[in-house]
């Protein structure tokens, strides 16, 4: 599965989901297609699901909600290991990313 | 008649690096692209400038990228047809920003009981209960978050003044942040 655009990829590979570029949709409906895509991944009941956001130069605050209900359904599912992984070069990374920690105890977070 | 809530305290004097942008609402209209175009000329600006102290450029430029986008973002959802004006200056490291726009009066006042709920706790208590809400009720918005990661995760201090100017409201949103 894959999400093409001039600004933004984002695809999976397996259970890992890659995305990359700059996200700035306009809000819940607009992100819609990326949830399920990500909840496609979800419904192949995988032992784990890594997002792999290392190359995420810029998420909105509409986007950084959708990581979060994410994060909120993957805690109905704790037999599915949550990582998380993001970059020290992209500042939002390391500001807004610990929030989904504190949605789930789970989430393994790795910022590097 | 004016009404005033949270931290709209102006530092930066005339001798900082300012600079005023209008978004005009002409014959191309006010589109979403404008938010993006607008805060990556601004942070690319703006970041040379406080690079220029030996500051961390990156960091400078996304946390001004990230506060211009959203304000735009709320001034672009939320205002009613007609320019919206960014005024922006830095001195010392201090970046503040006020994005000035007109919104309809049944708009502004549930805004202001927004800001109410947002400005009267710890944000980022409020910032998880929220996120919690909305992911429990599918036709919300989640609005409010972009201002609340704004003071959690930047530590932006946010004020807003609402002016009645006839049938609109005049809403500037001010928002200060102290760059690494």
């Amino acid at each position: 599965m894959e999400i093409k655009t001039a600004e933004y990829n984002v695809w999976n590979e397996g259970s890992t989901i890659h995305y990359e570029g700059t996200l700035r949709l306009s809000g819940t409906d607009a992100y819609q297609p990326i949830l399920d895509l990500m909840q496609q991944v979800l419904a192949e009941k995988p032992q784990n699901v890594v997002l792999d956001l290392t190359q995420l130069e810029f998420l909105n605050s509409s986007g950084i909600n959708l990581l979060a209900k994410f994060t909120i359904e993957l805690r109905k599912h704790p037999d599915i290991a949550m990582k998380v992984l993001g970059s020290t070069k992209i500042p939002w990374q390391s500001k807004s990313l610990p929030n989904l920690q504190k949605l789930h105890k789970g989430v393994e977070l790795i910022i590097v | 008649m004016n009404q005033t809530f949270g931290d709209t305290t102006r530092n930066n004097g005339s001798g900082a690096f300012a600079m005023r942008l209008v978004i005009s609402d002409g014959p191309l209209g006010v589109s979403w692209k404008h938010a993006s175009e607008t805060c990556e000329f601004l942070g690319d600006v703006f970041a040379l400038q406080h690079a220029k102290r030996g500051a961390d450029y990156n960091d400078a430029r996304h946390s001004i990228i990230y506060l211009v986008n959203e304000l735009l973002e709320n001034a672009i959802k939320f205002r009613v047809p007609g320019s919206i004006r960014v005024d922006c200056s830095l001195a010392d490291g201090n970046f503040e920003l006020t994005v000035t726009n007109d919104a309809a009066p049944d708009v502004a006042n549930r805004f202001q009981s927004l800001i109410e709920e947002i400005t009267s706790r710890d944000p980022g208590e409020l910032l998880i209960e929220r996120i919690e809400a909305n992911a429990a009720d599918d036709s919300s918005s989640g609005s409010g978050l972009g201002l609340l990661t704004l003071m959690n995760d930047y530590g932006a201090r946010l004020g807003w003044v609402f002016r009645s100017t006839g049938p609109a409201v005049m809403l500037s949103t001010h928002a200060a942040l102290t760059l690494n």
